[in-house]
């Protein structure tokens, strides 16, 4: 034990003036390190995702995966569901048509092409994300990210509010405008359109999480 | 050696310096502007009025903005976003001046994110009225009210330009925030 430490001290006392105590001091560290490795405690499996170093980027970067995949979800059903949305009444009245399609009303067309871009966007930006967990070091691609949610949000902000617009008008009328409500005749149509609007207004909420979250993964330390 | 590594160090500063510094003064301008943009929306939305001077039997002959739930919730939203902007502008001048501030631009991007999807759902939800206002719609037998109140609906129309105008600009304010957050 002595040696090893006087072989360590003569090769920080004379660096690289010499070779002959540099290969007595190579056999004298190696038995050193490996006496304090053994007497280390054992680190619990988990750690070696999370590392310390990387200050919580990991697990930001792996809450973005999830939320991504939440997100899915409601924008998925709200686009087949108005997509899908087509009632015809049995019934033939002398004011109104008796079918109503979501391609009747341009708001619920925009909606619907919206969130089906978006269900899109967000099954093809997994990979990215995926990249991002393994790799929490890329600040560029994390940047990229960002900013394409950002357009996601705003795009969907904008198309379930419009057909939040017409669904309000559907279900109570405007006296003013002498537009009648037409809730009362088509439930079904009705029904639909309200449920995938209040799921897009879901998702907007998990995409701008998915924008805060990844502004305060992509600061400096 | 080292004389010369620390003046390579400092003749890369002044350079990122500038561009932090450029960065925050177009947020400024940007943030300026798109106060500029909502408070023209907000106030050309609230004064429309238009009174027709003749009769008819199946159509009131008084347009307000007050009238249609949409264009009130319009109008409220963009002063919101007003307020919000030039409530926000101190912080961003003081951007200018501290470049290394971390929490309060992330502070900022979270505020702004908040109002980019108040500002987006208002214009958005008043250019579907606005539309119908003009074509109306077949299915539903809702009348197009274009073709009597002609000025309120050119009013209307207008207004919406200032509020996606601002709506982009927020867009991009967010992105340069996010930009000069991961370059410090």
């Amino acid at each position: 034990m002595s040696t090893s430490q006087e072989a360590a001290t003569v090769v920080l006392d004379i660096g690289a003036a010499g070779k002959a105590p540099a290969t007595t001091s190579v056999a004298a560290p190696a038995p050193a390190p490996a006496a304090p490795a053994s007497s280390q405690p054992r680190k619990s499996p988990g750690t070696f995702f999370f590392r310390r170093k990387d200050h919580g980027s990991r697990c930001v970067a792996l809450l973005d995966f999830l939320l991504r995949i939440a997100a899915f979800g409601p924008t998925l059903a709200a686009a087949i569901a108005t997509g899908t949305s087509d009632e015809t009444l049995s019934v033939f009245t002398q004011f109104f048509q008796f079918r109503a399609r979501f391609d009747d009303f341009p708001a619920f067309l925009f909606f619907m092409v919206a969130n089906a871009i978006t269900a899109g966007y967000l099954v093809l930006s997994l990979p990215f994300s995926a990249a991002v967990v393994l790799r929490p070091q890329t600040t560029g691609l994390r940047l990229l990210l960002l900013v394409c949610d950002l357009i996601m949000v705003a795009l969907l902000a904008a198309a379930a509010s419009a057909a939040a617009a017409m669904v309000d008008l559907a279900h109570n009328g405007n006296l003013r405008a002498n537009w009648v409500a037409i809730c009362m005749q088509f439930h079904g149509f009705c029904q639909r359109t309200s449920g995938s609007v209040v799921g897009s207004f879901i998702s907007v909420l998990i995409l701008m999480l998915l924008v805060i979250f990844g502004a305060f993964a992509i600061r400096k330390r | 050696m080292k004389g010369s590594v620390e003046q390579g160090e400092t003749s890369k500063a002044p350079l990122s310096s500038g561009i932090s510094k450029g960065v925050a003064i177009l947020d400024v301008i940007l943030r300026f502007v798109a106060f500029i943009g909502t408070l023209a929306s907000a106030i050309a939305m609230g004064t429309t009025k238009q009174t027709l001077s003749f009769f008819t039997q199946f159509i009131q002959f008084k347009a307000q903005y007050s009238d249609l739930p949409t264009l009130m919730f319009f109008v409220v939203a963009n002063s919101i976003v007003c307020a919000y902007l030039i409530l926000s502008l101190p912080l961003s001048i003081v951007h200018i001046i501290r470049s290394r501030a971390k929490y309060s631009r992330l502070i900022l991007i979270f505020f702004d994110a908040a109002m980019l999807a108040l500002v987006t759902a208002g214009a958005s939800a008043a250019a579907a009225i606005v539309y119908l206002a003009h074509k109306g719609n077949v299915r539903a037998n809702w009348l197009a009210i274009c073709q009597q109140f002609d000025s309120f609906c050119e009013r209307i129309s207008g207004s919406l330009i200032g509020s996606f105008v601002a709506m982009v600009l927020l867009l991009l304010l967010i992105i340069l925030s996010a930009i000069a957050l991961a370059r410090r």
